[in-house]
């Protein structure tokens, strides 16, 4: 078994969590991006909630999280793993200054996904491979409920999640995990508490 | 041949709880051919790991790491010395050529150069006899007055401001001996009384170091106990340690040194 | 062998995959923080397996004489006895530290990784330039860069038998195993920001040693240990430290240092720890220090050295001084303390006012400067992708030798150029761009 540091644990957690945000919230862009065709505001909006990486709300904020995250963790991943990361840097910046920024941000896409893969292909470590996992079902989670998916997309990834929490090694809130499944079964699921729980199951120890 | 008993105490006040200190003393003087010494006491506050291990210079130093969250640091240490002002410490000619070079603390600027050029040794002068020379030229130039220095005030600043503690006397005179490539070297230590810890500087002369203390003017007796020695006043600092939290910090040292 | 133009078509592609895999390193300008790609050319520097021999016997006959030096001067100082070095050139530098007097480190080694930096002059000759025993840095670029040359272009090296550099992560870690006083491996770095993490990450994941920063490393009972995340320790035997000594214990070297592991140069003196390289071997890379190696090699090892410096002079030494001022606008005059192609000053380039006024610096300090005859380089090709044909430029060399029992010299090495036509300065942090070296085997 390998040693991890602490510091360690906590960006495969955020690597995972950040490049679930990408990949979410890119899928998300794009869509509203497309029903904006035409509109005046479509560049600003772009440029606001996509390629200004200085606004905490854009997906390109967090391509850079998972970069940062990504660039220190090339030991634990391997360089090919990690590549797939830098590659969906560089998509971006082309989509920033593309006139069909839809095509470069596909790529982006699809790098994300290549990481995914790669990731579970090519990472020997379990417990590495599986903090990285989990850190993008809680943030799936997080996103569905704040997104107002639909019930049955929540439902579904809670299952996931619960399903593979207990594989990543880490200590986490039992408690937590039953209150999540019980209100995602609720009739009128309670989104705000769904957020509040799944933010709160994974503590790193000091 | 004198004998001495001495007690010495350092402590440290932190304003807000420490966790996290490791630190490493050198206060804990030594035994060699002129003087030999007796601990009754050794006290390290608060709990610790600790190790001894000499440095570089000789210098015996405890250093460890205490991780209990502590608002004071102290060290106690006692015991008795055994003086005998004839013992020759030898120089050993690996280890002496270092101390012919300026330090950061002892290098001489325009102020000291231009004292020196002042200064008119006879050319048949010893090493040790030019040192002396130059300190009965220092002694009238410079005025005891505590509190306008600091720890890490280097010669020159000191000599500029023309006042200054025994630190300052000792560094002064060893920058002096550097512009000639005279070795010498700082030395930490104690004198009969009570208060701080003093000051002097050792000179190489036949392959023998011999102590002469520019603060009063005079060549070491058989009341001067040596503590530790290195390059200047920071290779005997009496702890150099890092610790996380404390903000401000105040450090007190109580020497008490008897002729029994 | 000749060239092989059936790369030049890479070049594009081989630059992309090096930015793929983020081989890139930091620079600091105006305080702001840019990770910046470092070039690729294509061309590769091609040594002959008879010149490498040569090379190889001169390398390791200067660093086993190092070593020895670095032991000498931390030990007995014989060679300062003997009249060989003047003790100034020791002391009055900044290498020199005094904690380190008196340590023995793990098998008597203090340079493990040692950068010797060389030129070749238009004749052939070879000449060494610069010995760096802290913290060569460099090996990973044409390391990976090999890999990803031979992904474009198999046939090449199909056709030609090139030695394999790819070994050098096997190297490094048999050196680390070597001196491991028992435990975990580690590369120990300043983080991310650091001009060559890039290096430091990639060797950790070749080599298989953990890459920890400080606050991963802990010393308890007078051992070092690396902390996991649950709190466990685990005992540390050799640590490859990319950090530089005045950082790497803030109890023993500079105090006001924020990063560092407290106590790790204690336990490295009882032997408790190796560190790689050894502190304190500023001692024998200073430019002032560099113009006695020669001497050195006759006085530890009694042979005549292999490969010679750049004709050098000491301003220190009278006869020397005079020379200098008389042959000043054909030398090339360095700042001992400066690195990094930095504190260079071309004697031609200078006005007569400016020349006046820097010939009294050097009277006023002469342990400061050393002038060298300028080389005259031989130029190196270079691949212009926009002109599609091969241009002349500027490069050096950066060898490294791997010291076990015997020091090992690495069938490649750094092969930096200066993209400006007209510099002579190749150094990364210059804007100067790299090259594979390919040693041949027959």
């Amino acid at each position: 078994m390998s040693v991890l540091s602490r510091e360690n644990c906590e960006r495969l957690f955020w690597l995972g969590r950040y490049s679930e945000r990408v990949y979410t919230g890119l899928r998300d862009f794009m869509e509203k991006f497309d029903a904006m065709t035409g509109s005046p505001s479509a560049g600003e909006y772009a440029k606001h909630f996509c390629f200004d990486s200085n606004n905490p709300d854009s997906v390109s904020f967090s391509l850079m999280r998972a970069y940062d995250n990504a660039i220190v963790l090339r030991d634990e991943t391997g360089t090919e793993t990690f590549s797939y990361i830098q590659l969906a840097v560089y998509e971006m910046k082309n989509a920033a200054k593309s006139a069909a920024p839809l095509l470069p941000l596909q790529k982006v896409i699809d790098n994300i996904a290549a990481f995914w893969g790669m990731a579970d292909d090519r990472i020997e470590d379990e417990k590495v491979r599986g903090i990285i996992k989990l850190g993008k079902r809680i943030e799936r989670v997080d996103l569905y409920a704040r997104m107002n998916a639909d019930k049955e997309d929540i439902r579904r990834e809670v299952r996931r999640l619960s399903y593979r929490i207990g594989r990543a090694g880490l200590s986490y809130s039992t408690e937590g995990l039953s209150r999540i499944n019980a209100l995602a079964e609720c009739e009128e699921i309670d989104r705000a508490g769904i957020v509040r729980e799944v933010e709160a199951l994974i503590t790193f120890a000091e | 041949m004198r004998r001495l008993r001495y007690s010495y105490h350092m402590e440290l006040t932190f304003e807000l709880p420490v966790n996290e200190h490791h630190f490493k003393l050198r206060c804990f003087p030594s035994s060699d051919e002129r003087q030999k010494i007796s601990y009754t006491r050794i006290e390290i506050y608060p709990q610790h790991f600790s190790t001894e291990e000499p440095d570089s210079f000789g210098n015996m130093c405890i250093f460890g790491t205490a991780r209990q969250s502590h608002e004071r640091f102290s060290v106690d240490v006692e015991g008795t010395a055994e003086i005998d002002a004839s013992g020759q410490v030898a120089a050993i000619p690996s280890k002496t050529g270092i101390f012919k070079y300026e330090t950061a603390l002892t290098k001489a600027g325009k102020t000291i150069r231009e004292f020196h050029r002042s200064l008119d040794p006879m050319n048949w002068m010893t090493g040790y006899e030019r040192t002396v020379y130059m300190m009965n030229e220092l002694y009238p130039e410079f005025r005891y007055v505590p509190g306008v220095t600091g720890i890490l005030t280097s010669a020159e600043d000191a000599f500029r401001l023309r006042r200054g503690v025994c630190q300052d006397y000792a560094q002064i005179l060893l920058a002096l001996c550097r512009l000639e490539r005279i070795p010498c070297r700082y030395v930490a230590g104690m004198i009969p009384g009570e208060g701080a810890t003093h000051a002097w500087i050792d000179v190489c002369d036949g392959g023998v170091w011999r102590g002469i203390d520019p603060t009063h003017n005079r060549e070491c007796d058989d009341t001067y106990i040596k503590i530790s020695g290195g390059r200047d006043a920071q290779d005997c600092a009496i702890n150099q340690g890092v610790f996380y939290g404390g903000g401000k910090q105040t450090q007190t040292v109580k020497v008490i040194v008897k002729i029994m | 062998m000749a060239i092989p133009e059936e790369l030049y078509p890479y070049s594009g592609s081989v630059n992309e995959l090096l930015a793929r895999y983020g081989v890139k390193f930091g620079i600091y300008k105006n305080g702001v923080f840019n990770e910046q790609l470092f070039p690729f050319d294509i061309i590769p520097r091609i040594i002959e397996r008879r010149e490498f021999e040569y090379l190889e016997r001169g390398l390791k006959q200067r660093v086993k004489a190092l070593n020895e030096f670095i032991r000498d001067v931390y030990s007995d100082k014989k060679i300062i006895a003997d009249g060989v070095i003047p003790e100034d050139f020791v002391y009055s530098g900044s290498g020199w530290l005094a904690q380190c007097d008196g340590v023995n480190p793990p098998q008597n080694i203090y340079s493990h990784i040692s950068g010797i930096d060389l030129v070749q002059a238009k004749n052939g000759e070879w000449f060494i330039l610069e010995d760096n025993l802290r913290i060569p840095s460099g090996a990973s670029y044409p390391m990976i860069a090999r890999e990803l040359c031979r992904r474009s272009a198999p046939s090449v090296f199909a056709e030609n038998r090139i030695e394999d550099n790819r070994n050098y992560a096997q190297l490094l870690r048999r050196t680390m195993d070597y001196v491991n006083t028992g435990g975990l491996s580690v590369i120990l770095t300043p983080g991310r920001f650091n001009a060559a993490y890039f290096e430091h990450s990639y060797f950790a994941e070749l080599t298989g040693a953990r890459l920890v920063t400080c606050e991963d490393l802990v010393v308890e009972d007078e051992h070092l240990y690396f902390k996991d995340y649950s709190g466990k320790k685990e005992q540390v035997g050799a640590v490859y430290r990319r950090i530089s000594d005045e950082y790497l214990d803030p109890v023993n070297f500079n105090r006001e240092s924020l990063i560092g592991v407290p106590h790790v140069f204690e336990i490295y003196k009882k032997g408790r720890v190796a560190l790689l390289n050894a502190p304190g071997n500023g001692a024998a890379d200073d430019k002032g220090i560099y113009y006695f190696v020669p001497a050195m090699i006759r006085y530890y090892l009694h042979e005549d050295p292999v490969l010679n410096n750049a004709p050098t002079y000491l301003l220190y030494y009278e006869r020397d001084m005079k020379y200098v001022l008389e042959h000043f606008d054909s030398l090339v005059i360095k700042d001992v303390a400066e690195a990094g192609g930095y504190g260079i000053i071309f004697g031609d380039s200078l006005s007569a006012e400016k020349k006046a006024e820097f010939i009294d610096l050097l009277k006023a300090e002469p342990r400061r400067f050393i002038a060298q005859e300028v080389i005259d380089f031989k130029d190196i090709d270079i691949f212009d992708g926009e002109a599609g044909k091969r241009v002349p430029r500027k490069a050096d060399f950066r060898a490294f030798v791997l010291m076990n029992d015997e020091p090992v010299v690495w069938k490649s090495g750094l092969t930096r150029f200066s993209r400006n036509p007209d510099s002579f300065v190749v150094n990364s942090s210059q804007g100067g761009g790299f090259k594979d070296t390919w040693v041949m085997e027959e």
